[in-house]
């Protein structure tokens, strides 16, 4: 740290503060402005316009007994577990690659982890979404060249769920009961680019004379991920997790295009974020939306506090 | 041995992991695979014969040609929003971080603190309030809506990190230029920008690709079909009624080829500037 500038340095340098200037007006207007207009207004009832009414905590009192909000809320707690689960392939696959001796052979497979991200998200989406289309579907392709059909269909005859019929294609997004297994299917191998490059940048710490000292040891395959390559990367794995569960708790686009502004049928895929872009947008309740907004935001503030406080790992 | 067959046989004694590898690589590529495939098909090949390509000889190049005039214009809508809102981002940004970086002046404490705390807030949750802002600053159904957005949004981050990488830089430097007698604005077009050339370009790359993917913002900002970004254009082509599979994933395709030119320049700066992003981060 510099010490406490003179008056004559600072009388020199004011117009260094030109410098931050230009970054601070746009965090200004569009960052803190908005949050704070978010505030202000959600303790109106505001349908956008120039008229507005003052009611208090309304907005939150109906917030609390609002049934598709506190359905939503457990969607998406659904979810965040689902996507945890789906962090395990990205781990697995970066220690695969980092344990190949050959390094030409890691800084290919490198390079086509990175093709898929050529493809814009949104095309990932769609490409899905017409892999779930009930008739022409990939998905359903698959299930009934391979045969597995006919075991969902006994499984459901034994269990009466009664929702896979021999006859019947299965509605992966038109279906209530298939609309969480639909979202947990989604991007299957789970494979994230960016996860994967992030956990190989924390075993490169590793050199291959941990591995022959290991070996030398007799410590097997599981044996070297438990005591070597997990410790390494548990600094990448929360920082993903952080990520993640931040990213799904604030996030609706995904439910937007795969269903639709209502969460798809029965409203099985209606997360928070969704409900306040649809109170927003369809149904013109500007003011409910940001008492939404609000609440979202605590309680991804909380969870970052927490997560500060108690997950921490000592390096 | 010759490194030739010491390649060969580290492959022979790795091939199991080689094997998990494809295979999970393969099927995270299938998706491509099937795009490129059907956006040579009309609708009725695609049913009779779904998974394989048919003959070259009849390809139906005219999904091609559809979606290019379909596509096209978005394209340049997306690369007019996407480079424009890198570039001031990233000058601003990089002035910012000069500020916090060379001189602890009075007040930057608290500004930094300001910066940090907008980390904590996530911008999904803002978009009703900047949707109202937007419309009585009458930038609704506009591009520069987009670009403002986008600038404002990249600003924390991309300070955050060059701020560390300046402090990192050897002071010699920027005593040096001071001893001639350069400005700040001289020291930072003249040291700063040419010595941090890789980390600049991982930030451009990480805000060009958050501008190219955003739909959530276009989808409410823009009305008129001229002013479409790829993201909207998409969301319409879905919301088509009878849908001409082949002329959706040769759509899917055309949107794709700009980050496919992008890749083949910047590949080494994408894979090593994430995983090196990743660790500082």
């Amino acid at each position: 740290m510099a010490a406490p500038l003179s008056r004559q340095k600072l009388l020199r340098e004011w117009k260094l503060y030109l410098f931050v200037v230009p970054s601070l007006v746009m965090v200004l207007v569009f960052a803190y402005f908005p949050a704070a207009s978010a505030v202000y207004h959600s303790f109106f009832e505001w349908a956008g316009g120039d008229t507005k009414q003052l009611i208090g905590l309304d907005n939150f009192r109906r917030a609390f007994h609002d049934q598709v909000l506190l359905d939503s809320f457990l969607t998406v707690s659904v979810l965040i577990v689902f996507n945890l689960f789906k962090m395990l392939p990205s781990i697995l696959l970066a220690v695969l690659i980092h344990r190949l001796k050959s390094d030409r052979w890691q800084y290919v497979y490198r390079v086509l982890l990175v093709v898929p991200m050529i493809v814009p998200g949104l095309v990932t989406l769609f490409i899905w979404k017409f892999f779930f289309d009930p008739n022409l579907g990939v998905l359903n392709g698959i299930l009934d060249f391979t045969g597995l059909k006919g075991v969902l269909v006994s499984v459901d005859h034994f269990f009466h769920w009664g929702i896979f019929y021999a006859n019947v294609p299965i509605g992966w997004l038109s279906q209530p009961e298939l609309i969480l297994p639909s979202l947990f299917l989604w991007g299957f191998p789970w494979i994230g680019a960016v996860g994967v490059l992030i956990f190989l940048a924390g075993l490169q710490s590793i050199g291959q004379d941990v591995y022959e000292a290991a070996e030398l040891d007799g410590i097997g395959p599981i044996g070297k991920f438990i005591y070597i390559e997990l410790p390494l990367i548990l600094t990448q794995v929360r920082l993903m997790l952080v990520l993640l569960i931040v990213a799904t708790l604030g996030g609706y686009g995904l439910q937007l295009q795969l269903l639709n502004e209502y969460g798809g049928p029965g409203g099985r895929g209606m997360v928070p974020g969704l409900w306040m872009y649809n109170r927003a947008f369809y149904a013109g309740e500007f003011g409910y939306a940001c008492a939404i907004g609000m609440i979202l935001f605590l309680f991804i503030l909380v969870l970052t506090f927490v997560n500060n406080r108690y997950v921490r790992i000592e390096k | 041995m010759t490194p030739v067959t010491k390649r060969r046989t580290d492959f022979s004694r790795d091939w199991t992991k080689h094997l998990f590898i494809l295979f999970f690589i393969l099927i995270e590529l299938f998706p491509l695979y099937m795009m490129f495939q059907v956006s040579f098909k009309d609708n009725a090949t695609f049913i009779r014969q779904p998974w394989l390509p048919t003959n070259p000889l009849t390809w139906h190049w005219e999904n091609w040609s559809f979606a290019f005039h379909l596509i096209l214009p978005y394209i340049a809508n997306t690369v007019f929003v996407a480079v424009t809102g890198t570039v001031c981002s990233l000058f601003l940004a990089i002035l910012g971080a000069y500020f916090f970086a060379r001189h602890k002046l009075p007040g930057s404490r608290l500004l930094w603190a300001a910066f940090l705390a907008l980390m904590l807030m996530p911008g999904v949750v803002n978009i009703t309030p900047l949707f109202m802002l937007l419309k009585s600053l009458k930038l609704l159904n506009t591009l520069w809506a987009l670009v403002l957005v986008g600038i404002a949004g990249g600003q924390v981050f991309s300070i955050f990190v060059l701020r560390n990488f300046i402090e990192d830089l050897p002071r010699d430097l920027f005593e040096a230029a001071e001893m001639d007698g350069a400005s700040h604005l001289q020291q930072v077009f003249n040291v700063v920008i040419p010595m941090s050339g890789p980390i600049i370009g991982t930030l451009a790359i990480l805000s060009f690709l958050g501008m190219w993917n955003d739909f959530l913002l276009p989808l409410i900002v823009l009305r008129d079909k001229e002013l479409f970004t790829l993201g909207v254009g998409l969301i319409y082509l879905d919301g088509e009624y009878v849908k001409q599979w082949g002329q959706i994933m040769a759509a899917y395709f055309v949107a794709s080829i700009p980050l496919i030119v992008v890749f083949l320049f910047t590949m080494r700066l994408f894979v090593r500037g994430l995983s090196a992003g990743a660790i500082k981060g």
